[in-house]
């Protein structure tokens, strides 16, 4: 439990320092490694395909897209961000903190979600048979963004 | 359980709202980009301690993969997007999105 609780408190710090970093190639760093820890935290909770996909396409794939994206606007990172930002988002974020400490005990027994009965059978059997609409959403989604993006990387005729 | 689901609700609470803080105040479009990663990452954490919480381990997972695929899906247009933007503007400030105004 006390492993699992400093994985979840570098989760949390390694996402505030992925928005708050000025470097956005560091910021995609610390995105990464709080992927990477959210993996492990799937592991030890019994979830072994939820951590492999966190670990391999988050942490991997998605760091690869960031970083190609960051290489290829390289010269409009100068952003100058409001200086409000740097010391209102601390505080806002401790102030959140402690009132989730406070309020988060009580809303348990209110949040609505539903007791399952016992689950039987492997996981490939629940993704296959018992979502398997879910599967078909995802290869129209993965199909949206090919096509999203081929038509966005389209080149453009000489008579435009 | 109810301490451990307690602890990751807490958890990704914070992470769903350090996203938002970051989307409100920040104002370069990779950096809001990455806010939204931080929102998804707490909701994720959720499906998966709900999951965990209430016995129904398998059917969380299998939702959480759906999530991960369709945020492949999202950070690939969504940079393909980005990328066109600063073609076009020749920057990646927000502000000067507001130049597309009617």
């Amino acid at each position: 439990m006390i492993l699992q609780t400093a994985l979840l408190i570098g989760l949390v710090v390694f996402s505030v320092l992925a928005i708050l970093l000025k470097d956005l190639l560091r910021s995609a760093i610390a995105l990464a490694v709080s992927s990477l820890l959210l993996g492990i935290i799937f592991f030890r909770m019994g979830a072994p395909y939820a951590g492999v996909f966190e670990i391999s396409v988050v942490a991997g794939l998605i760091t690869v897209l960031f970083i190609l994206t960051i290489a290829l606007v390289h010269k409009g990172d100068e952003v100058r961000e409001s200086r409000l930002v740097n010391w209102a988002f601390p505080l806002a974020f401790v102030v959140f903190l402690v009132i989730d400490a406070l309020v988060m005990k009580g809303l348990i027994g209110k949040v609505p979600a539903l007791a399952s009965g016992a689950e039987s059978g492997t996981f490939g059997e629940v993704l296959w048979k018992g979502r398997t609409l879910d599967l078909v959403g995802q290869i129209a989604v993965i199909l949206a963004g090919v096509f999203a993006v081929l038509a966005l990387f389209r080149k453009r005729d000489k008579h435009e | 359980m109810s301490n451990t689901w307690y602890l990751y609700l807490f958890f990704s609470a914070a992470l769903v709202f350090a996203g938002l803080l970051g989307l409100l105040g920040k104002r370069n479009l990779i950096k809001l980009f990455i806010c939204i990663e931080v929102v998804g990452k707490g909701v994720s954490l959720l499906l998966l301690s709900t999951g965990f919480a209430k016995g129904s381990m398998l059917t969380a997972q299998a939702l959480v993969i759906t999530y991960i695929v369709i945020e492949v899906s999202l950070v690939a247009t969504a940079l393909a997007l980005i990328i066109n933007i600063y073609r076009t503007t020749r920057s990646l400030d927000i502000r000067g999105l507001a130049k597309l105004k009617g």
